[in-house]
């Protein structure tokens, strides 16, 4: 045999491989997934179905409602607002969406696969105060949250406003922006289109992130569905918000009891050894969320939601009071930053606003330093109830991108919003 | 581009093999075409250790550096020695001892946890340069190797894909390859291989080995651990039995992964690396079963531990016994190699678990050549005695995984 036909039936078969690969890559795959998969994707706080798309496009189809927060949502006690969904037959399931580090940059991103699906629709964002630092986004979470597919779905519809050059420029400031992604992230940035090479490199690279969220989203979720129904069980067969909060407090009282600060024993035992302890004792006096990019960042996930014409409940929780002492952090500062939280809101016609933030020191109302937890989940549901009962339709928004400059995100002393006073926002 | 914080572990992600075979290029043509670029292959070997060794991991290529000028010294003043034409069995002991000590050093603070020491210790890979040279002084001991080339021997031990976990080469068998070119026939055979092998590697690390290792293991550790403290007691159950085969396979099917890679890209650059494994679930028997798996580690225990010691005791006279000389041998072979693994119980129970098993194989096949005519030997028999060994081999693997630690006393 000669050389050159040995080398070929060495070589050919892997080449004809790599042509293969590519074009599987690169043929538009449909695919549906299974009811019990989506069930199980919603509750799972899967950083895949985090950054995917095609889940989360089919669950907001299938009366999912996208629950946007952080490490709260993974609080699973009979009361979370995923176990009572279940319990009670609502018309709706929490799609969570989030977990420890992701914030407003994460999120925003995280939306742009599902602009179609929630459009005229609903979601609920668990707002903490706490994403408020003073450069915002955690960079190395955002890593954990970053999808390159998300930022070709924002490339290839990004124009040159205000809010896609910011969200470009923000985005860049990422560690894990690399490459062709980056340059065309740069040019947005600049206020530049996108080169006739560029489009067709993200094309086809979103095509073959969207063959890879597609294929493999579904692999190793979290399966929470036997904890829900576990949980559910423990619930009272009739709802009530007294009854609730009576199992609120049963549950509360078992789960707290090695310690005189209201945290989860789990928690308390694991996250918070002695030596931590003691380091953190009066560690946070000096925390200041009042001055920081995340209201920016937060701009734009409101600019999502007005784009899309969604309607939005916003929860802003508390701090276990007890905690908030024990570690010195500000009330006043926090009450501070969520009233220009508030302010931001109100101001551009988001007036499901849910104030949590004054009944920290409730008993049982966290579940440890700063999630929400029992008592707490209850008035999230006391809150989320009613609004998943209004009719869906469209909401206008009277966005401002004042709230993009450097002046408002240092802005000092806003005043608090009256959220109970509907006819005077309506004025607005 | 930042040099500093690129790191690459070897074999680890698909990028990898993509960097590999650019850098390959140069050296693939060049066999082809009847050369050996020594110098590129030099700087290429050096610049992916440096990427194994930096970043985050420098304080590891430190101690390799340490390592090597150590056994440098240490194998060189042994030729001296040699080359002045004594031999010496104290000095020859003095200098094994001597170039095992980091290793055991390593081995022994590594038992403590993790954090105690404030310093890192070892490298990637000790353990296999480890053997390299000790088979280099010993063979020099014998007057089988008669003069050692530095530039050689350090390309021996630092051989680029096999530093990380073996296959265990042996000095003058890459000496032979290091120092020819293949013909042109040959080496599009080796390339036929490398691809093979190549290929062979993918699918049993990143798919196999991924099912086994990262979907089910998981899941299979977290309800054997469940039901396990449910039931109390010995804390078994069935998931147990599913965590023993499901880490088996996953065992060997991310290992056999890794060694293919490494032979594969050794044959890539015309160096016949030995293979690790021979299909060893179809053992029929312990024995059988050392000789396919991990097989250059087995053989290099076999020759350097098992016959080294097997001779001396004749020698010596130590035991009258043949019998229990090679029972003696087998413990000690066993043990040595569980002890190498780890300071912890099961690593050393693992041990003893094999030189029981084969010492119990041995008197079977005495006993078995003594009563021919009685024992049946058919298709059945072998098939049984497969199923038998994979078993007693997949056990052997349970205990070696430390699961058992974990469950019953919750540490690994």
């Amino acid at each position: 045999m000669s050389n050159k036909r040995r080398l070929w039936q060495i070589f050919g078969p892997v080449i004809c491989a790599f042509i293969l690969l590519l074009v599987v890559f690169l043929i538009p795959w449909e695919r549906t997934f299974s009811k019990q998969t989506i069930y199980e994707a919603a509750a799972s706080q899967n950083t895949t179905v985090f950054k995917g798309s095609t889940m989360k496009q089919e669950a907001f189809d299938d009366g999912y409602v996208p629950f946007y927060g952080s490490s709260e949502l993974s609080r699973f006690d009979p009361l979370h607002p995923s176990v009572i969904a279940e319990k009670y037959h609502r018309n709706y399931r929490p799609f969570l969406l989030g977990g420890p580090g992701s914030q407003s940059l994460a999120q925003f991103l995280g939306m742009q696969g599902t602009a179609k699906q929630l459009k005229n629709k609903k979601a609920v964002v668990i707002i903490s105060p706490q994403w408020f630092t003073k450069k915002g986004q955690d960079p190395n979470a955002f890593a954990l949250y970053y999808s390159p597919l998300q930022a070709c779905n924002f490339l290839l519809s990004a124009k040159n406003n205000k809010t896609d050059r910011y969200a470009a420029k923000r985005l860049l400031e990422m560690p894990d922006v690399k490459g062709e992604i980056k340059n065309s992230l740069q040019q947005i940035a600049e206020g530049k289109k996108l080169t006739t090479f560029q489009k067709f490199y993200l094309n086809n690279r979103r095509r073959m992130l969207s063959n890879e969220d597609n294929f493999f989203s579904a692999f190793q979720l979290r399966d929470r569905v036997n904890k829900i129904q576990k949980k559910a069980k423990v619930l009272p067969s009739a709802y009530s918000v007294k009854a609730l909060n009576k199992v609120a407090a049963e549950q509360a009282a078992m789960h707290t009891n090695s310690n005189n600060l209201g945290i989860d024993n789990t928690f308390y035992r694991t996250r918070l050894p002695k030596k931590v302890l003691k380091r953190l004792k009066g560690s946070q006096r000096n925390f200041d969320y009042v001055h920081s990019v995340e209201y920016g960042d937060f701009q734009l996930m409101l600019e999502q939601f007005a784009k899309q014409h969604t309607n939005v409940l916003f929860i802003i929780p508390p701090i276990n009071g007890k905690w908030m002492k024990y570690t010195g952090l500000s009330e006043k500062m926090y009450q501070e930053s969520v009233a220009k939280i508030e302010h931001q809101l109100v101001n551009q016609g988001f007036e499901n606003v849910v104030d949590l933030s004054k009944r920290g020191n409730e008993k049982y109302f966290m579940e440890d330093t700063i999630h929400l937890g029992w008592k707490g989940w209850v008035a999230v549901d006391q809150a989320v109830k009613p609004f998943m009962e209004l009719p869906n339709r469209r909401y206008n928004y009277y966005m401002s991108n004042y709230y993009y400059s450097k002046k408002w995100q240092n802005k000092d002393d806003v005043k608090s919003v009256d959220l109970t006073n509907k006819n005077s926002l309506k004025a607005k | 581009m930042n040099f500093n914080f690129i790191n690459l572990q070897p074999y680890s992600n698909p990028q990898y093999f993509i960097y590999l075979m650019i850098a390959l290029i140069p050296i693939i043509l060049g066999l082809y075409f009847g050369h050996r670029f020594k110098t590129y292959e030099a700087i290429f070997s050096i610049v992916f250790l440096f990427l194994i060794f930096d970043g985050s991991h420098w304080q590891q290529g430190v101690n390799l550096l340490i390592w090597l000028v150590y056994e440098f010294i240490l194998t060189f003043a042994y030729q001296y020695y040699r080359h002045h034409g004594k031999n010496k069995t104290w000095v020859f002991s003095l200098a094994v001892i001597l170039a095992i000590i980091p290793l055991a050093a390593v081995k022994y603070l590594t038992a403590f946890p993790d954090n105690s020491i404030g310093f890192v210790i070892g490298f990637l890979g000790i353990s296999y340069v480890t053997f390299k040279t000790v088979q280099v002084i010993m063979e020099m001991r014998d007057g089988a190797i008669k003069k050692v080339d530095p530039v050689t021997y350090a390309r021996f031990l630092l051989f680029f894909p096999t530093i990380s976990s073996g296959p265990i080469d042996r000095y003058r068998r890459f000496k032979k390859d290091y120092e020819k070119v293949p013909t042109r026939d040959a080496y599009i055979t080796d390339l036929q291989y490398a691809v093979r092998y190549l290929f062979q590697g993918f699918l049993y690390k990143f798919v196999i080995g991924w099912f086994f290792g990262t979907y089910w293991l998981p899941k299979i550790t977290a309800s054997a651990l469940v039901v396990g403290n449910a039931n109390g007691g010995l804390k078994l159950s069935w998931w147990v039995l599913a965590y023993m085969y499901c880490y088996s396979m996953y065992l060997f099917f991310d290992f056999a992964g890794y060694s293919l890679f490494a032979v594969s890209i050794s044959y890539f650059m015309g160096i016949h690396t030995p293979m690790n494994f021979n299909k060893p679930f179809i053992s029929k028997n312990i024995k059988d079963f050392w000789n396919r798996w991990h097989m250059t580690l087995s053989f290099w225990f076999r020759d350097y531990i098992y016959m080294r010691f097997s001779f001396f005791a004749m020698k010596k006279k130590l035991f009258k016994n043949r019998i229990r000389l090679s029972q003696v041998s087998y413990f000690l072979l066993f043990l040595i190699q569980g002890f190498w693994h780890g300071l912890t119980w099961y690593y050393i129970v693992y041990g003893i678990f094999h030189a029981s098993a084969i010492c119990i194989n041995d008197m079977w096949l005495r006993f078995k050549g003594k009563h021919k005519k009685q024992i049946p030997s058919n298709k059945f028999t072998e098939w049984f005695a497969i199923f038998l060994t994979f078993n007693v081999v997949c056990f052997s693997f349970l205990i070696f995984s430390g699961f058992l630690s974990q469950l019953w006393f919750g540490w690994k």
